[in-house]
């Protein structure tokens, strides 16, 4: 696979954060009106996770009367059940509703948008159909860090904020702290921003006069020829592929024979949507407006988000500017779960199950890789590429949900870029594939730019977490009086092992962070191979810094020695670096393994008893004469420490 | 294994009694057992101790005199089904010795008489049996809780012909019962001892623990020490086992109760195995030991893989093939008369009856016959199994000498790792 350039922040963004950092205000007032096309307003709604977008959502919907009170449900758009079930949004979704204002009719077509890091991308995405955008702030958490990280990508792509502080019902809402800190750290006038319920209602009305009358109107066509942004795409069980898109310019119809720029392909338009937010079928959708066509499209694979759709017979001559694709970072296997764990539960637990699902995921979720990997621990099963850690549980998720098989996961990792003695370069996403030592001039790895926002007391945690894990520190400033936003650069694998959930506990919950890949970095990174008598055992293998090889080591072969059972014979557990060993331990031979009591009522159970013991030995894996059980596997390459 | 579907659907705990679950009668129907034993189940204890998962209880109704009517009803229609007098029959527990003395008499009465051994009152070794030919010995045994053994039990048992008493002692160590929340009194062991002896019952078994909770090696060598001094026939010497839905079970999921090391339970067992051979016993199974050929008969039964008949609430019986279980409830085993109601039932295929004979056999330390090992290898499975049987030679798990195959002495603690790959 070529190496691909990670996923680069937009300049304008790292401009923002420069002047953001001397404290300079930063957004400037909406751009110069144009002429109106039809009264349309293409807005996104943002914010940290669970600070109400979804909630909001719905409110409009049922202001506007798109949804009666019967049919209204709590986070009405979230649909996927494991959206549902989780509370959180996981695909943004667009919605087209229509609102009264000063007698005028206005067309809002919006988009709730999820909050996660892991989801960013679908947040750029809706941006880039968007004028505007409806910032949300939980007025009881505060500015947090995909507040900042939102604004940020909204303000970069162009697009009009409306800040909004929600939650105004809760008692321990602080709107005028929240309003500070927005003015703060975001340079919106603390008097701008909107207070709202989205529970109650309060505020509503008034956000959509706001939306009409602040927002820009979208800017009219700048070639009669048809340029439409595909911003996303999902597959349907029924229709296939179903492509969203902004008509920049132009219109399409039913029928309509379109081109893909990017691709080059052509296909025939067999049906138009609007989500209002039921489905509803139109014949045409025109400049500015925002809908959805199918066109017997099979797989996302063949379809490119980012891409222009135009008329194949009469073609726009250039693209519009599209983004790219979000980069994998976070890597793992996927193995069929053998035996014990699929029993009873009716899912599959072989291979070829595996692979069907994972293939029928990815018509549905396009942003993760797969390829076939085997390992002589655990067989044949897929290394999977993610955007994220709440990705990879989330795809996990579906496959056993949707696609009905038992995984088993091992712990995540991230890429490599190898420099070679002989000046060329290779990405790896598995310390399994690392070339011979001798070959290798140089280990490279993915850098983030880490921004924490955390109560001011837990600073000096939080550095020296930071400062554990390799980070170097960048700027630290105020939020508040009582919050502060600290900035460092961190390798990610220093982010995936274990980070977060120290964040979490350090600041009780209150801390939040954002990241972005910035770089690929050198460090001192080795390969440590773990040896079961003598046999190193590939799976087990791991790339990481060589100050922290030994203590790394040390745990991996500690829980090693737990979960191996004892054998008739003695077990040497090792790790190496090279051919040096830097931690050993060992697994007594065993001593016992009997039935002590065997009479005339116990014969059938102790039967079965041993007969599990048989099964259970059919399905371990042999390295050499030793052993081991998937389930010991999985406790080993399971995370943290 | 092939479960009798309609039978092994009825398998629920606490269902009421009737529904669809069969009888003994109905089970056995068409099966030709030749029945060498009986084992009789009295449930009732006067405390339940935290290691045991038989099925007893304190009966706070006194249901004693029905239980032994019912059970002198179980006895006459079982006789119908011995095609001879019976080797051996064992009244296990709960606790028999908690039956008040006349109807403890009245129960053995009736099993000694379904057993085919008349209703006189000796039934001793080397006897005659009912048709006057000579016979194997018959043995008779009970087991006692040592508190329970007083002297007017002693003589009841004597009077019924019993001729082997197999006492609950466990430990010696008032702490080590304790962590077994056991409450009979040590010292009442050499009092029971002793009247018994003073009745002529002298084949009498002892029960051991080792590697209870908190002990130590030298625990273990002070309790086998003190049980050798009352000089038994038979000791039974087994490691602790932690059995699921168990008091003690739960205390050491929730970290109660630490089990003691691999390591030391493994020296204990050692211990056991030298000090025992030092005073003159033959050790003959995993956890059994003996003076002489003063061998458990009746455990010998099961581990040839005979058949032997089931009587009382939970006990298990086996017939040619076909185990099972009574229902483990007083009351429903109470109302179904005469014959019980089944709980599990199980008729095996001929894979699983040849995997248990290995299973069971082996326990054995002088092991199978060579010719039985083969008789078996004949049956299918034989390649699977004579390939696993090569493995554990060459890996010296198993011995074979001229006519024998055995578990290496050096193996006995590992002896599952052997017998799972022989089923
Ligand atoms: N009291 C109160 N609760 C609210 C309000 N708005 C949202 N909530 C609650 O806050 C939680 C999160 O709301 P969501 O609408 O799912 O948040 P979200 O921003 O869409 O979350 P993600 O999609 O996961 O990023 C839910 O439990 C809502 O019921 C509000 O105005 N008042
Ligand atoms: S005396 Fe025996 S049967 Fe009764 S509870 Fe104790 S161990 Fe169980
Ligand atoms: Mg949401």
């Amino acid at each position: 696979m070529p190496p691909r350039r990670p996923r680069s922040l937009l300049q304008p963004q790292l401009q923002l954060r420069n002047e953001l950092t001397y404290g300079a205000p930063i957004l400037s007032p909406a751009r110069t009106p144009i002429l109106a096309a039809v009264q349309i307003r293409n807005f996104s709604i943002i914010a940290h996770i669970d600070h109400g977008k979804s909630t909001l959502a719905d409110r409009l919907l049922q202001a506007t009367h798109a949804v009666s009170e019967r049919q209204a449900r709590a986070q009405f758009l979230d649909s996927m059940d494991l959206e549902r079930e989780r509370g959180i949004t996981i695909k943004a979704s667009a919605v087209t509703v229509h609102h009264t204002f000063k007698g005028e009719d206005f067309e809002l077509n919006f988009i709730d948008t999820p909050g996660h890091v892991d989801f960013a991308y679908e947040v750029s995405r809706a941006l880039s159909a968007c004028e505007g955008a409806i910032l949300v702030v939980d007025s009881t958490q505060g500015v947090q860090a995909q507040t900042v990280a939102n604004a940020y990508l909204a303000v970069g792509g162009g697009l009009e904020l409306i800040p909004v502080i929600n939650k105004i019902d809760l008692p321990a809402a602080d709107p005028d702290a929240v309003a500070m800190e927005i003015e703060q750290v975001l340079g919106l006038a603390a008097e701008d921003c909107l207070l709202v319920s989205a529970k109650s209602g309060q505020g509503i009305n008034e956000l959509l006069d706001l939306i009409c009358q602040k927002l820009p109107a979208p800017r009219p066509s700048v070639t009669d020829k048809l340029r439409a942004l595909v911003f996303d795409a999902k597959y349907d069980d029924y229709r296939g592929v179903v492509v969203y898109l902004r008509i920049f310019d132009g219109k399409l119809r039913t029928g309509d024979r379109i081109r893909m720029m990017g691709t080059g392909r052509t296909l025939s338009v067999t049906e138009i949507n609007r989500y209002t937010p039921f489905t509803e079928r139109v014949k045409e959708l025109n400049t500015a407006q925002v809908g959805s066509i199918c066109a017997s499209i099979r797989t996302l694979a063949d379809v490119r988000v980012g891409d222009t759709v135009t008329l194949d017979s009469d073609p726009a001559d250039e693209a519009l500017p599209g983004y790219e694709e979000p980069m994998q970072m976070v890597f793992c296997d996927f193995y069929p779960a053998t035996g014990g764990e699929s029993e009873g539960t009716g899912k599959r637990a072989d291979f070829e199950g595996l692979r069907e699902a994972v293939e029928k995921l990815h018509i549905n979720d396009a942003s993760f890789t797969f390829e076939v990997q085997h390992s002589e621990a655990l067989g044949f099963g897929f290394r999977c590429g993610f955007l994220g850690l709440l990705h990879m549980d989330i795809v996990q998720e579906r496959l056993e949900r949707e696609g009905g098989v038992e995984v088993v996961q091992t712990a995540p990792t991230v890429s490599y870029f190898i420099d070679l003695t002989d000046g060329t370069s290779i990405e790896i996403h598995n310390p399994a594939d690392l070339p011979d030592p001798a070959r290798i001039k140089a280990i490279r790895e993915p850098i983030v730019k880490l921004e924490i926002i955390c109560p001011t007391e837990n600073i000096g945690d939080l550095i020296r977490l930071c400062d554990a894990r390799r980070g170097t520190f960048k700027t630290q400033r105020f939020v508040s009086e009582t919050r502060q936003i600290l900035d460092y650069e961190l390798p990610l694998a220093e982010i995936i092992y274990d980070f977060y959930d120290k964040l979490k506990s350090i600041t009780r919950g209150y801390g939040t962070m954002d990241y972005d890949i910035i770089c690929y970095r050198e460090d001192r990174l080795v390969k440590v191979n773990i040896l079961v008598n003598n046999e190193p055992v590939e799976a087990l293998s791991l790339i990481c810094h060589r100050d922290s090889a030994e203590q790394r080591s040390r745990n991996i072969l500690t829980k090693l020695r737990k979960q191996i059972d004892r054998h008739q014979f003695e077990i040497a557990l090792q790790a190496s670096i090279g051919g040096r060993i830097i931690a050993r331990e060992s697994i007594k031979a065993m001593r016992k393994n009997v039935t002590a009591k065997c009479y005339g009522g116990d014969v059938s159970r102790k039967r079965k008893l041993l007969e599990k013991q048989k099964a259970g030995k059919k399905r371990m894996k042999q390295i050499g004469q030793v052993s081991i059980s998937q389930e010991a596997f999985m406790a080993v390459l399971d995370q943290g420490d | 294994m092939a479960s009798l579907p309609i039978l092994s659907s009825a398998a629920r705990p606490g269902a009421a009694a009737g529904a669809a679950r069969p009888t003994v009668e109905r089970i056995l129907q068409g099966a030709r057992p030749s029945f060498r034993a009986a084992y009789a189940h009295v449930p009732f204890c006067s405390h339940k101790c935290h290691y045991c998962d038989f099925y007893s209880f304190v009966d706070s109704e006194d249901r004693q005199e029905r239980f032994v009517i019912r059970m002198e009803s179980e006895c006459r229609a079982a006789a119908a089904l011995y095609q001879a007098p019976l080797q051996s029959v064992f009244v296990g527990g709960g606790t028999p010795t908690m039956l008040r003395p006349n109807l403890l008499a009245r129960t053995l009465s009736a099993l000694r008489e379904s057993a085919g051994w008349g209703a006189g009152v000796s039934a001793g070794p080397g006897e005659q049996n009912a048709s006057g030919t000579s016979s194997q010995p018959r043995e008779f045994t009970v087991e006692a809780n040592p508190d329970t053994v007083t002297e007017e039990v002693a003589r009841v048992l004597a009077e019924s012909g019993v001729n082997r008493v197999s006492m609950g002692c466990q430990s010696f160590h008032p702490h080590l019962l304790k962590a077994l929340e056991r409450t009979h009194n040590p010292e009442s062991v050499p009092l029971a001892v002793e009247r018994l002896r003073n009745q002529g019952i002298n084949n009498i078994n002892l029960d051991l623990i080792f590697a209870i909770p908190g002990s130590s090696l030298a625990d273990w060598e002070a309790d086998l020490q003190a049980a050798l001094k009352l000089e038994p026939s038979h000791l039974s010497c087994y490691g602790l086992v932690y059995e699921p839905n168990t008091p003690l079970f739960l205390r050491r999921q929730t970290g109660a109760v630490l089990p003691i090391e691999e390591d030391l339970e493994a020296s204990m067992y050692e211990l056991a195995r030298s000090t025992l051979a030092s005073a003159g016993y033959g050790h003959y199974e995993i956890s059994n030991w003996s003076r002489g050929e003063q061998r458990c008969q009746h455990n010998l039964v099961y581990w040839d893989n005979g058949d032997w008949f089931a009587h009382g609430p939970s006990a298990s019986g086996h017939a040619s093939g076909i185990r099972w279980k009574n229902v483990p409830r007083l009351t429903d085993w109470l109302e179904s008369d005469p014959w019980s109601l089944v709980q599990d039932v199980e008729s095996l295929a001929s894979d699983a009856r040849t995997g248990e004979a290995f299973m069971l056999g082996l326990r054995l330390i002088g092991g199978m016959e060579l010719s039985r090992v083969a008789e078996l290898l004949a049956q299918p499975g034989g390649a699977r199994r004579e390939a696993a049987i090569a493995e554990a030679l060459s890996s010296g798990l198993l011995e074979r000498s001229e006519s024998r195959l055995r578990i290496a002495p050096h193996a006995l603690l590992v002896s599952d790792s052997v017998l799972c790959t022989l089923l």
